[in-house]
């Protein structure tokens, strides 16, 4: 349970906020490279941390992150002219490069001395990993640019993706620090005692603290032994999990690292990016496996709403709920592993009002995953230095899963696996 | 005219507040039991005096409202599976029964002492008439169940049905006590002068407390033809009972009845109508293609509604059809539905009618009996003193009655008879 206060603390992101202030030492995704497609193409709406911002790629393919708004009248930059390494505003004709410098101010007398003045907000960028990143805090403190190891696997190896949620990034990111939660929303064959998460549905939890944020392992209890599965929180909010073995218990094909990022949009909207990447070098990501991985998540081609990352099984429909597929098929009566979560994530409301909960053992990863950001806060507050800044920090890390031998120790047997090799 | 802090006080239904304290003192209309339809069915979501619930018909037949968030990480219930008497949670698994207590926590290690300690918010519930009432009040003031005549009579006698409206209930509930607007906003025969209602339009109002709130009687003069009168009842906290003895035109009715009313605040800017019809006796026999002329008749017909909903198609964001050239030539509004007339009317008010601006008059005499009557009803509720309308014995023979009485001749003994339940 928190209170109200602390409620508040973490969860509200704007420009000013304790956590929007910590949230701005880190470099954020801002959308995906291939939003972006070509040089001097139609800028796009980014909204992020609660700022509304334009994104636009410039004749030298670099990325411009820019206010949404003209500083000389506010009128929108979204329907500017992307050209010559600038964004022209289409009101008065005022130009801007990707620094945010004006390099023209044609409704001007020539040689007005405004234009050395005008400026436009404009964020430092970098692209990684098929994403674009800002860096939205203050200057003196920026860090290196992100260097998780799925940002360096080769393209063939590693897919990303994108979603709209209706909801507070946090309460999002809980449901994917909580390995509990699939034994049960996404138990998609009722009766099947030989899934690993089926056997047993109470996994022990334990949680230890890193410099980058944690890593937590679950054990359940299997018929093979104990089925224990390394997951990562990497600060401010990323999970990084493994799929390496399926619910049967057999090694999947491809063997798969997962993870999301989930960015706060504003305090009541998360665009979650969704990560994928081979970890080892003879398993391809093929284009079919990443189609298939994606429908069986709910985000396949078909699945969304064209033109937009948001699903068709929504909240204004109730995830298209089938209540007779619930009784005789799945737990939820859902399809798509993360519609599911959406549908719990979305329905605690825009922001979950964590006053009223009652946590277990099971939550323990939860519950830590929020102390650390609290005392971030408050680190940040007094001008330390928070955990996951330096990308030295979380270079090596990967998350693993597998069946060991009853008894074995864990840290001996998956030491080598939890070492990035991209 | 109200203060605005009357105005605060007599709308504002959400927990804590004086008049949300209030009315959780009185059994309310939770859903209608058609919308639970089977055991084990889906689960319905249910907003009620401002709070988030989520209905349910469990594997016995019984209605659990519950609080839509499970206790745990305040997923919704909404999603969770109805099965073997409970709710289960679809996140973790954890299940409760309609009483709210956990019965299973399997997300946790078997024997956790955390089962005993968790509830979940649940509400006793109760169906009666067609309807599942709720009880959202302290447990140990609670009334028994409520025992209006309509609720006892057999289903082939009576019908209820919903609508929703998007203000305040207290507007809705002051035009069902408002004999006075039928004349003009319910007046859909423009050139007919000899309805009773259109030959006396400004009626004579008494009103008369009692023990579950008051009745009310207006009088409207016929001349040589004698005295319309109708005697309507006000039960609190929001329901009203008006007579359909006396048809339109001044004959007998076809369907001799009760009809009524009961507004039951959603939230604060949000309301429920729950519209029942009783029959005077079992002479009176409703048949299905009756009830569906008489509810589009009042504008909420089987074709009035937005399918799986209880919202009207004619509505706020369409100006309900409004039809000017019907309003020059047939009727007063230019809306079509008795009911929908009154839902332009009082959700045009806006979300909460600012009273610090009305200007009242004697035709509204019953209006401000009502509110006074609330006022006095927060105050008594403070106070722990009993309230109007409570206990089942004042409400449960309670009926409306109108009569066009001969001129000189005592309306009293005739209405004596017949304002008693005959179920």
């Amino acid at each position: 349970m928190l209170t109200v206060e602390e409620n508040q603390r973490v969860t509200r992101v704007g420009p000013g906020t304790p956590l929007g202030k910590l949230f701005r030492r880190y470099w954020w995704p801002v959308c995906l490279s291939k939003e972006l497609p070509e040089l001097d193409g139609a800028p796009i709406r980014v909204r992020l941390l609660a700022e509304d911002l334009v994104a636009y790629r410039d004749s030298e393919n670099k990325i411009g992150l820019v206010d949404a708004w003209c500083p000389h009248r506010r009128a929108p930059l979204f329907f500017g002219r992307n050209e010559e390494c600038g964004i022209r505003c289409v009101y008065h004709g005022w130009k801007f490069n990707r620094n945010g410098d004006c390099v023209d101010m044609p409704s001007e007398p020539a040689g007005t001395t405004l234009q050395a003045k005008a400026k436009l907000l404009a964020y430092p960028t970098a692209e990684k990993g098929g994403v674009v990143w800002a860096y939205m805090g203050p200057k003196e403190l920026q860090p290196a640019e992100p260097d998780y190891e799925w940002t360096r696997a080769p393209e063939s190896h590693r897919y990303v993706s994108k979603t709209f949620e209706n909801c507070n990034y946090l309460q999002a990111l809980e449901g994917g620090l909580d390995t509990s939660h699939s034994s049960y929303a996404h138990n998609n064959k009722l009766g099947d005692r030989a899934n690993l998460r089926q056997h047993d549905k109470a996994p022990a939890i334990d949680v230890e603290r890193t410099d980058y944020g944690y890593f937590y392992v679950s054990q359940r209890k299997a018929d093979a032994g104990t089925y224990v599965r390394v997951y990562h929180y990497v600060m401010p909010a990323q999970q990084m999990r493994a799929s390496i073995i399926g619910y049967e218990g057999v090694r999947n094909k491809p063997a798969r690292l997962d993870g999301h990022i989930w960015v706060p949009v504003d305090d009541e909207h998360t665009h979650i990016f969704n990560i994928m990447c081979a970890p080892h070098p003879e398993d391809e990501l093929t284009p079919e496996a990443v189609e298939t991985r994606e429908k069986a998540a709910g985000r396949g081609k078909d699945d969304h709403i064209p033109g937009t990352f948001r699903l068709k099984r929504n909240q204004s429909n109730d995830y298209l709920i089938d209540r007779q597929m619930q009784k005789t098929q799945n737990f939820t009566g859902i399809v798509g592993v993360n519609t599911q979560d959406f549908a719990l994530q979305e329905g605690m409301g825009p922001i979950c009002d964590r006053s009223k909960e009652f946590l277990g053992t099971s939550d323990k990863a939860i519950v830590g995953m929020r102390r650390l950001l609290l005392d971030a806060i408050a680190v940040n507050e007094r001008g330390g230095t928070p955990r996951a800044l330096d990308p030295e920090t979380y270079r090596k890390v990967r998350a693993y899963d597998r069946v060991i031998p009853e008894g074995a120790d864990w840290h001996k047997v998956m030491e080598k696996d939890l070492v990035a090799l991209w | 005219m109200v203060t605005p802090q009357d105005n605060e006080r007599l709308t504002r239904v959400g927990p804590g507040t004086p008049m949300g304290r209030l009315l959780r003192r009185y059994w309310q209309p939770a859903c209608l039991s058609s919308e639970l339809p089977e055991r084990d069915g889906a689960p319905l979501r249910v907003r009620l005096l401002c709070e988030d619930l989520i209905a349910f018909r469990d594997s016995e037949g019984a209605v659990g409202l519950v609080d839509a968030f499970c206790p745990h990480r305040r997923a919704p219930l909404f999603f969770g599976r109805n099965e073997e008497c409970g709710i289960r949670c679809v996140y973790h698994g954890w299940k409760f029964d309609h009483h709210g207590t956990c019965v299973d926590m399997p997300s946790e290690p078997a024997g956790t002492t955390l089962q005993a300690k968790v509830r979940l918010q649940a509400y006793p519930t109760a169906e009666r008439g067609g309807v599942v009432w709720a009880y959202l009040g302290p447990k140990e003031l609670m009334p028994p169940a409520p025992d209006y005549e309509w609720t006892r009579a057999p289903a082939k006698f009576s019908y209820v049905s919903k609508t929703f409206e998007h203000c305040n209930w207290l507007q809705a509930l002051e035009g069902g006590l408002d004999t006075s607007h039928s004349s003009f906003a319910h007046n859909n025969f423009n050139s007919n002068k000899s309805e009773p209602r259109q030959r006396d339009r400004s009626p004579r109002i008494d009103v008369e407390r009692t023990e579950y709130g008051y009745y009310y009687v207006s009088t409207r003069d016929l001349g040589d033809d004698g005295k319309y009168i109708r005697v309507y009842q006000y039960v609190m906290p929001a329901q009203q009972m008006r007579p359909n003895n006396v048809g339109w035109f001044g004959g007998a009715n076809e369907m001799p009845r009760a009809d009524g009313h009961i507004w039951v605040p959603v939230d604060d800017t949000h309301t429920h109508a729950y519209n029942w019809m009783c029959a005077f006796d079992e002479n009176v026999q409703f048949t299905p293609e009756w009830i569906e002329s008489r509810e589009t008749a009042m504008g909420r017909g089987s074709n009035d509604l937005i399918p799986g909903t209880f919202v009207l198609k004619r509505n706020p964001s369409n100006d309900y059809l409004v039809d000017r050239q019907m309003q020059k030539t047939k009727n007063f509004t230019g809306i079509a539905g008795v009911n929908t007339q009154d839902f332009a009317l009082q959700e045009g008010m806006g979300p909460i009618c600012d009273r610090s601006k009305e200007f009242l008059g004697g035709s509204d005499k019953a209006v401000i009996a009502m509110r006074r009557l609330l006022l006095e009803a927060l105050d008594a509720n403070e106070k722990g003193a009993t309230l109007r309308g409570v206990e089942t014995n004042t409400h449960r023979a309670v009926r409306p009655y109108d009569h066009i009485v001969p001129p000189g001749v005592d309306w009293r003994p005739i209405f004596d008879r017949e304002l008693q339940a005959k179920w």
